[in-house]
This record gives structure tokens, C-alpha cells and sequence, in this order.
């Protein structure tokens, strides 16, 4: 039996305070010609909606459709926007108590395992900007030839595929779930929440505050 | 192939080089001193310049050039020992007989030289035709007769992927002689001689009765217009001789352009190289030769330090374009830019010169990057942007900058684009026109800022033209024709030291145009093209030879042409 344990953050509302929207905004905002940026933002602002109506139950195809925004998009511009948004952005608007949380997990020897529902990216380039993570999980966008197809790669974050997902993480890196942590802010996170011995809700929204209630999971409220 | 060693074959082996004052030069004569201690002697072929002595002339190029900041770093205050103990200074000049060299010293080099490097070479797309054939093509003859009478060295010269002229499709690595881009039946010699006798004949019609008298008219209109006085006799000689230089000049680079463009070379610079390349086969079985042809030589990527460049090259004008105001540039989206940074190429030339040595060399070495790890030109141009973006939204002179200029993104676009440069050329020309041609009534300080408004458009069409004909220069690499060179050869040597194989294929592009070669040419290029005075480097010790000049080497001298 392993005795190794793991802590599994997901990065939106427990490390950081944007989400995706604002993610896909900036990038598209920032496209090659003008008309391409405000054809872009449109595409952005057709998935806002639904993130806000689905955003507590299941975020992937919100996510596919704000992602579908970067079609066309060449590969180097996201590589360079990406890491422009996480230097110039995203640093800034860590959550101070979040990132606590992830020195404390790494002090007490969990594998710490950030999981997030934006691209590569933008979450590689903030990397050296966060205490020690073991592992980064996120969503990667597919190219062809140097251009971006607009698609996302299976597995999407930001489904319920946590719950699986997180058992066959368990198994291929010899981790014992019983011990391990994970911090979570949407009712998306549920299952992954259940998937763990030490759940922590993190300020919550409507459907994750229900869910911890019943099963009696510890509540985060950050506080300024 | 076997392994290829390059300490080993340098190791106390004597080598010419020529154009050591170039970028590419300086950069080999550099790397090979840091990197290849074990080579013997290395002279340098240096033209004197006006009362500078060759020596003097090298010893300033080490002292103030940022090309040899990593041996300064290196050695400090023994430099100067380290160099003097290698490397030796010959007054001559590639463009004349015998390399004008001293003949005792000509004597000593025909017994000790195991390679000479012809890096020397005119770059300019379209310089006076006279000074194109006398550097790259009699410059190549000359070194050429003086390494056949050598006791045993060989030769690497250096030429260009262009040569290929303007054909489209994969360019192989073969020596072709007499080769014209289109086919027709070309002979070297005689285009040679032909082109010597138009040269003659432009010289003799600009000094004839019917020219000179045209001139004269120009010469006092040129002087009425400033408001001087037309019977100042020497004043009228001075803007004469001025005046038919020029006139000369323009009906040489004319000449020149008329050549090329009859055979199929997209400028008067791949043309002289190209002829150079065909005088070289005629020397087969009386030199060992081998032809290297880089591509659009740029930005270093290591070595002496990442973004080290010299003067104009390709890329510094258009993409300094590209950084203003002006958003639409021609060009062919999925045409290859085959860039090369200057580093590799230099690694080119060791490896070149290593086969030759050991008898192992092809005879043309291609060095690009389009075979292996092909830059598109739209791609460049969105590097070219991102890099610009990255530069102005932190370091942008004013708000305007920082904040409009750094989203505003150079895009590719077609010749006849609404927003293309002689577009934008008719608009302000019609806008100037219209400014100046208002109603006389309308009111003086209304009349007045349109008269002001006429200027700006003036000076924007100037800034216009300029552009306009820098994309005319360029429209051929960047828009008419998808090469792509092989660059087989290079890659077939199993170079044993990984610092200086040719691998193009490891090149990161976003990584090296965002972060080493934009910021390379904002430093060293950038400048020269806003007239200022890019960065200079001053070394804590200064370099001066430690020995007195060997006998034969002179103070100074009037030596023309070249640029050795």
C-alpha cells in the first residue's frame, strides 16, 4: 500500500481569481487585425452565457467554445500572449491565501498537483510565479501547421471527469487517495472533492456550498 | 562520412582571410581564435584607408568592435599577447593583381598557407556595377590565381544561396558554370567582357560633348536654385565633378540592374556573385576550392553573444518598417525566409574549411534553413510584430506607443492591397494637392494651416518613397519566388564538436526572433537606419600588437576599390 499522498488544487477560485473567460478576452482582444479581435471577442462573449448557466455543473462546453475563439490563431501569438497574460495579469491576481494553501501542502509532503481550466500557455509561463507544484493539469489547445484548429484535446478540464480522472492519476503515479487533499470552488469540482480523503471546499459556489454541507467537507472563506 | 574534428584539423594550420572588416568575418575570425587556440597562423588581408595602415585598421576593429567582446572577456589583459602570437596583418587589397600584397610577404604566404577564407565581398543589392565586378568578381579571380600559385592551399569562398537568381523550387548544392537563372545560353567570359565595355562606354558617353552639356544646364540650375552665384568658377567645377559622379553612378547601378534582370539574378549582388561562382568552375583541377552560399545571414544566436549584428542587413529595414505606423507589407504567405544567424554560419565555414583540409569537402555547401526548419515570411512578419508588441508596451517612448503603436501589428498582404504603399503614396500626394489648391477667399489662418498640412504630407511622402523602394529591393525574397536551398552537404559531416555542427533544425524561431534577433537589431541596426550612433564597445584592456610590423607592411596607402 502506498503511502504517498497527493494535493489537488484547482487553480480557478482557490490559486487564482480569473477564470477562462477572462483568459480567452485578453488573447482574443489581442489578435492580428482589428476586425479579427472584435469577430474573436464575439466568439468569447457567445460562450459567457453559458458559463454563467452551466458554470456550477459542468464547464466544458463553455470552455470548447471560448477556446473556439483561437482558431486561426498561429501558435507563436498564443505562446507570446500567454505568457504576456500570465506575467502581466495573471501574477498579480494570485490569491494570496491560495497560494498558503500550496506551501503548506508541499510542506507537509503532498505531491502538489495544480489543476486548471486554462492552456498550457498561460499556466507554464506563471509556474516559476508559484510556491513548488509537482504537477500542472490543464487544458491544451490542438494546432495544425502552426495555427490553432480552435479545438480543445481530450481529456477538457473542467468537466465532471475529476472524479475518474483523479482515481487513474492515483493509480499511475502509486498514490494513496485516503490522505490526499483537494481544494475546490465550483460544483464542477465535486466529484474530485469526493475522490479524496481530505476535501476542502473553497469559497464555494451555490451547488459545491450545497454539496459540502451534506457531506460534511470543510468550508474556505478567503477573506481580504 | 567519417567524423570530421575541427581542432584537429586546424591545429597549427595557416589560413588567409579576406573581409575580416565584414560581419561575417569578423564573427569567424573571432570564433575561430576563442574556440580553435591550436590554429596556427591566421593572416588577415586588410585594405589600407586613406592614412590608416591595415594593422592599424585591425587593431581599431578588435578594439572597438562588440564582434570580439567574448576574447576580451576571456583573456583581458593578455588579448593582446593571445592575438599578436596568432594572427598577422597583410596590407592588400582582394581587387587588385597579386592582392597588392607585398611580394616578400606574398612569397612567405605561397609556402606557409593551408586555406585561404574569401569572405571579402560588396553586399549592397545594388552598388555601382564597377565596384560589384571588381570586389566580387575580380576580388574571387584574384584570390584565386593566388591560391593556385600556393604550395598547397586551398580555398573557401564564400558566396550566396541567391545566386540561384529567380527560379522557384528546391535549389541543390551543385556548381553549375556558366549558369543564368533563365536558361539561356550564357557564356561568363563573355558577359564579363561585355559588361566592362558598357562600363567603358557609360565612362566615355558621361565624358562626351552631348552629356557634358546636359550637365552644365543641371549644374547652373543646381546653383540658381541655392542662390549662389553662377560665375564662380570653382564653385562650378566642384558641383560638376559632384554632379556627374552621381549621374555616373546612377547610369552604372542602372546598367548593372538591366544585367541581371536579362539573365534571370534578381539584383546586381547575386549577378556579381553568381559570375564570380562561374569564373571559380573555370579553375577546377588548378585550385582546391569549395563554394559556401549562406542564405540571409543575421542576428547571432550564441556566439560572440546573442543578437550581435552589424550595418544593414536584410531584415533590419523591413522589420524596422514594420515597427511604425505602416501595417500592410507584401508578401507571399508559405514563401520560405531563409534566415540564418550569423554564428551558424561561421560553423559553416569551419566545417567547410576542416573538409577541405582534410580532402573530404564537397564542392558546394549550402547554408539555410529553409530545408530543414523552414521560417515562412508570414511567419516572420507575426514574429516581427510579437517582438515589437513586446518591446513598446514596456519600453515605448510615449502612451501613444505603449499603448496604441504595441496592438498595432504589421500584417502580410498582397501588391495590390487598398492600403499598400503606392496607395497611400496617391492619397498623400491628392491630399497635398488639395491643401494647396483651396479657394483664395477662404480665410489667411485657414490658408495658412492648410499650407502647413501640404508640408507634412510632403515630408510623409518622402518618408513614403523610401519605403516604397525598400520593398522594390526586397519584394524578390520576400514575395516573387519560394526558394528553398539544400542544405545536405553540411549536415553529411559528422562534425565531432557539438559547438560547431550545423544543426538548423534545433533553432527555436519564436524564441530566437523575439528574444535574440529584434532586440539584436534594435541595438546594432536600428540606429544606423535613424542616423545614429549605435552602442560601441570599450574593452577594460585595449588590444594593441605586442610585435613591431614584419618587414613589407606599410604605413599606409591609397589602395581603391574592394572591400577586403
Amino acid at each position: 500500500m502506498s503511502t504517498k499522498s497527493a494535493a489537488f488544487f484547482r487553480a480557478e477560485g482557490t490559486v487564482l481569481a480569473p477564470g477562462v473567460l477572462s483568459a480567452t478576452a485578453y488573447l482574443a482582444s489581442n489578435a492580428k487585425k482589428f476586425g479579427e479581435r472584435a469577430l474573436r471577442l464575439g466568439v468569447v462573449a457567445l460562450s459567457a452565457p453559458l458559463h454563467g448557466l452551466l458554470g456550477q455543473n459542468d464547464r466544458t462546453l463553455g470552455n470548447r467554445i471560448a477556446y473556439l475563439a483561437f482558431r486561426g490563431m498561429s501558435e507563436d501569438r498564443i505562446a507570446e500572449l500567454g505568457e504576456e497574460y500570465a506575467r502581466d495579469v495573471l501574477k498579480d491576481k494570485l490569491l494570496d491565501q491560495g497560494v498558503e494553501l500550496l506551501k503548506r501542502a508541499r510542506a507537509e509532503g503532498h505531491r502538489v498537483v495544480l489543476i486548471s481550466d486554462n492552456i498550457a500557455q498561460i499556466m507554464e509561463p506563471l509556474l516559476p510565479h508559484l510556491p513548488h507544484i509537482d504537477d500542472l493539469v490543464c487544458n491544451r489547445l490542438e494546432f495544425a501547421d502552426g495555427e490553432a484548429t480552435g479545438k480543445l484535446l481530450d481529456p477538457v478540464i473542467g468537466g465532471h471527469g475529476g472524479g475518474r480522472w483523479v482515481q487513474d492519476y492515483a493509480a499511475r503515479h502509486d498514490l494513496d487517495l485516503r490522505p490526499s487533499l483537494a481544494y475546490g470552488a465550483h460544483g464542477t469540482d465535486l466529484l474530485l472533492l469526493a475522490a479524496v480523503g481530505r476535501p476542502c471546499a473553497v469559497n464555494p459556489d451555490f451547488t459545491l456550498r450545497r454539496g459540502a454541507r451534506e457531506a460534511d467537507w470543510p468550508v474556505l472563506e478567503y477573506r481580504e | 562520412m567519417r567524423p570530421l574534428s575541427i581542432h584537429e584539423s586546424y591545429a597549427d594550420r595557416h589560413v588567409l582571410l579576406t573581409g575580416a572588416s565584414g560581419f561575417l568575418g569578423k564573427v569567424w575570425l573571432a570564433m575561430m581564435l576563442d574556440r580553435v587556440p591550436e590554429i596556427g597562423r591566421i593572416y588577415v588581408l586588410l585594405r589600407p584607408k586613406a592614412l590608416r595602415s591595415a594593422r592599424d585598421r585591425f587593431e581599431k576593429i578588435v578594439q572597438t568592435s562588440p564582434a570580439f567582446r567574448a576574447l576580451h572577456e576571456r583573456y583581458g589583459a593578455d588579448l593582446s599577447r593571445f592575438i599578436s602570437e596568432r594572427v598577422e596583418v597583410i596590407d592588400g587589397d582582394i581587387a587588385a593583381a597579386g592582392l597588392d600584397v607585398d611580394p616578400a610577404i606574398a612569397e612567405r604566404l605561397r609556402r606557409d598557407l593551408d586555406l585561404v577564407v574569401n569572405c571579402a565581398g560588396l553586399v549592397d543589392f545594388d552598388p555601382d556595377l564597377r565596384e560589384a565586378l571588381s570586389t566580387n568578381v575580380d576580388g574571387t579571380i584574384y584570390v584565386a590565381d593566388f591560391v593556385a600559385t600556393c604550395e598547397r592551399a586551398t580555398l573557401v569562398h564564400i558566396s550566396t544561396c541567391y545566386v540561384a537568381g529567380t527560379r522557384s523550387g528546391r535549389i541543390g548544392e551543385r556548381l553549375i558554370p556558366d549558369y543564368a537563372p533563365n536558361d539561356q545560353p550564357f557564356d561568363a567570359n563573355a558577359e564579363l567582357a561585355d559588361a566592362r565595355a558598357a562600363i567603358e562606354r557609360i565612362v566615355a558617353e558621361y565624358d562626351g560633348p552631348e552629356r557634358s552639356a546636359e550637365l552644365h544646364l543641371d549644374v547652373l540650375k543646381h546653383i540658381r536654385e541655392r542662390g549662389l552665384d553662377t560665375n564662380n568658377d570653382t564653385l562650378v567645377r566642384n558641383v560638376t565633378r559632384r554632379l556627374r559622379r552621381a549621374a555616373v553612378k546612377d547610369a552604372m547601378i542602372a546598367e548593372g540592374q538591366a544585367r541581371a534582370k536579362r539573365w534571370g539574378w534578381t539584383n546586381i549582388y547575386t549577378y556579381s556573385k553568381s559570375l564570380a561562382e562561374s569564373v571559380l568552375a573555370g579553375y577546377r583541377g588548378r585550385v582546391r576550392f569549395t563554394i559556401l552560399r549562406p542564405a540571409i545571414v543575421e542576428s547571432a544566436l550564441t556566439y560572440p553573444f546573442p543578437g550581435w549584428n552589424q550595418g544593414f542587413n536584410t531584415t533590419g529595414p523591413l522589420s524596422y518598417v514594420l515597427g511604425g505606423w505602416l501595417r500592410e507589407l507584401p508578401m507571399r504567405r508559405g514563401n520560405p525566409f531563409d534566415i540564418v544567424p550569423v554564428d551558424y554560419v561561421c560553423n559553416a565555414i569551419a566545417i567547410a574549411g576542416a573538409a577541405i583540409l582534410k580532402g573530404e569537402h564537397a564542392e558546394v555547401y549550402q547554408c539555410g534553413t529553409s530545408d530543414k526548419n523552414r521560417l515562412t515570411i508570414d511567419r516572420a512578419c507575426e514574429l516581427t510584430a510579437l517582438a515589437h508588441r513586446k518591446h513598446l508596451r514596456r519600453r515605448g517612448d510615449s502612451v501613444v506607443d505603449r499603448v496604441v503603436l504595441s496592438r498595432w501589428d504589421g500584417v502580410p498582404s498582397t501588391l495590390d492591397h487598398t492600403l499598400s504603399v503606392p496607395n497611400l503614396r496617391e492619397a498623400t500626394k491628392g491630399f497635398a494637392k488639395l491643401m494647396r489648391e483651396l479657394p483664395r477667399r477662404w480665410p489667411k489662418a485657414l490658408l495658412r494651416r492648410a499650407q502647413r498640412a501640404a508640408k507634412r504630407a510632403d515630408e510623409l511622402d518622402d518618408k513614403l518613397d523610401t519605403i516604397e523602394h525598400l520593398i522594390e529591393l526586397y519584394l524578390p525574397f520576400i514575395h516573387d519566388h519560394f526558394f528553398v536551398f539544400v542544405t545536405d552537404a553540411l549536415i553529411d559531416h559528422q562534425v565531432v564538436e557539438p559547438e560547431f555542427r550545423f544543426d538548423p533544425a534545433s533553432l527555436d524561431w519564436r524564441r530566437y526572433w523575439i528574444d535574440v534577433h529584434i532586440p539584436g537589431l534594435r541595438k546594432w541596426s536600428y540606429p544606423l537606419i535613424e542616423n545614429k550612433t549605435p552602442e560601441s564597445y570599450t574593452p577594460r584592456h585595449p588590444f594593441t600588437f605586442t610585435q613591431a610590423p614584419t618587414t613589407g607592411e606599410r604605413a599606409g596607402g591609397g589602395a581603391q576599390g574592394g572591400v577586403g
